[in-house]
């Protein structure tokens, strides 16, 4: 029956043509995306480095006019008063250079993590009482709703960073007379501690990229130079949550401002000892 | 744990810095009696180590005023005077051991050991007396006084205050003061940290005279005598 040999080899050619075309489209397709994956990343990491010189060429800038001018100058005072200023520029620019490091040994999982059973709510307490002062110099409202006794297995040190990192901020962004709470709480397994405020919050369409490098809600508070910090913060935020197996996340607060919420997963029975 | 030697002859005091060094002691060195009666008065010593005939003033009447001043660190006398009414006049002065010239630096090793373990079980320790300029601070019963008046801090003032005193005289960095007073090891981007200080400033130096709490602009801050 050569006509039904005929056909089975037309119906072979034509199924492996179709999967060689499948397989090509296949091939092409994931060439596609990992050139698009490239791009992207290229493109960021272009973005990443143009924000670090924009970043350290703003200071250095400042930096050269003013040695410059005191160099015409013989008054000690005004030299002094320079090196003073050049102290502080220099760190800043460290701040800049290691929040990079740091942010990058982070992410690529190079950073040594040392995880014993914290009890976060002191840590939480310890935490606002550093930094009610400064909240209240701020004419600003700083309470806490701590939960007690509620234990996590993590580094107390990247937990210190994580919430001085979101207590900063409102610090830096809700005005004076504005409310401030840090509560925390277990909910399952995980440990939930929460920054939130009364001030102007975040736009919808921010709330995942804030936690990009170098991404900052007001580019004008930055260029005055005062309140704006390295644009790191939260992306090393984000980076130590990650760390300890936890995320963090921005919504609205019930407050009306922004709300940072912070998950971690909560100490086991088995967890190894308390730190001292 | 910080012993302090005073000893004119350089040499033998030199030797004997090196050799409680060598033993894990970190040593503070004075030459003369009022030098050590400074650095006996600027606390942080576990033990001290005297010698009797000092010049400017000599090491009885140095340990004497030490202890009116209630100062209660172990004091090891060393004397080249050796008859019974010279080792009775030490130990009456305030000393707790006494020690004949020449000695071999392994009993006197062992003596010291024998008087911080005794000091640590009856619960004494280092020396709980702070001071600098008119400003004390007793670490034990934590209360600080200035010129005699007494000044009530918070418990974090109390540790900042103890912070700058044991680093008088050097610039203390907003980090170590957040590593040493907090323990915590980050850099904060806000100025916690200087909040806290202008409150202890606020306290120590606002009704008198004579400010000691100074910022160092750019770098920290420092307990100095000065304009």
């Amino acid at each position: 029956m050569p006509g039904a040999w005929i056909l089975a080899a037309v119906l072979l050619g034509a199924a492996g043509a179709a999967l060689g075309f499948w397989f090509a489209r296949r091939r092409q397709r994931n060439l596609e995306s990992l050139r698009s994956r490239l791009v992207a990343v290229t493109q960021s990491s272009r973005q990443t480095g143009d924000n670090i010189a924009h970043d350290l060429r703003t200071p250095l800038t400042r930096l050269h006019a003013d040695v410059e001018t005191t160099l015409r100058s013989e008054d000690n005072e005004a030299h002094r008063a320079t090196l003073e200023r050049v102290l502080t520029e220099i760190h800043g620019m460290q701040n800049i250079i290691s929040a990079l490091l740091t942010l990058g040994q982070a992410e690529a999982g190079g950073m040594p993590v040392k995880k014993r059973v914290v009890d976060i709510s002191v840590l939480l307490e310890e935490i606002l009482e550093l930094y009610g002062p400064s909240a209240e110099e701020r004419q600003l409202r700083l309470q806490g709703r701590i939960a007690p006794q509620i234990q996590v297995e993590a580094d107390r040190q990247l937990l210190a960073r994580i919430f001085s990192n979101l207590l900063d901020n409102a610090l830096k962004y809700v005005p004076a007379n504005g409310l401030v709470v840090l509560s925390a709480t277990t909910k399952g397994g995980e440990v939930v501690i929460t920054v939130e405020d009364d001030g102007p919050g975040i736009p919808v369409e921010m709330r995942d990229k804030i936690f990009e490098r170098f991404t900052r809600l007001d580019s004008s508070r930055t260029l005055s130079g005062g309140a704006g910090g390295s644009g790191l913060g939260l992306s090393l935020v984000k980076a130590f949550a990650r760390l300890l197996q936890g995320d963090v996340r921005a919504e609205e607060s019930r407050l009306g401002g922004a709300a940072f919420i912070v998950t971690l997963p909560a100490a086991t029975a088995g967890s190894s000892r308390p730190a001292p | 744990m910080k012993l302090l030697i005073v000893e004119d002859d350089v040499a033998a005091a030199g030797l004997l810095k090196r050799g409680l060094e060598e033993s894990g002691y970190a040593v503070d060195l004075a030459h003369d009696g009022e030098q050590g009666l400074k650095l006996a008065r600027a606390g942080g010593h576990s033990l001290w180590v005297i010698d009797i005939m000092l010049p400017e003033l000599d090491g009885l009447s140095m340990l004497k005023a030490l202890r009116d001043e209630g100062r209660g660190a172990p004091a090891l006398i060393l004397s080249a005077l050796g008859k019974v009414d010279d080792r009775v006049e030490g130990l009456r002065a305030g000393g707790d051991d006494y020690m004949v010239k020449p000695y071999a630096f392994a009993e006197l090793l062992a003596r010291v050991e024998a008087l911080l373990r005794r000091s640590r079980s009856f619960g004494g320790g280092p020396d709980t007396l702070l001071e600098f300029a008119d400003l004390k601070i007793d670490l034990l019963s934590r209360t600080v006084t200035r010129a005699g008046q007494k000044i009530d801090l918070q418990p974090r003032e109390f540790s900042l205050l103890e912070c700058l005193m044991r680093h008088a005289g050097q610039v203390v960095t907003r980090t170590m003061l957040l590593e040493i007073v907090w323990e915590y090891f980050f850099d904060p981007q806000t100025n916690v940290v200087d909040v806290h200080i202008s409150r202890l400033r606020q306290k120590i130096d606002k009704n008198f005279s004579l400010p000691l709490l100074h910022t160092v602009r750019g770098a920290g801050y420092v307990l100095r005598v000065d304009a």
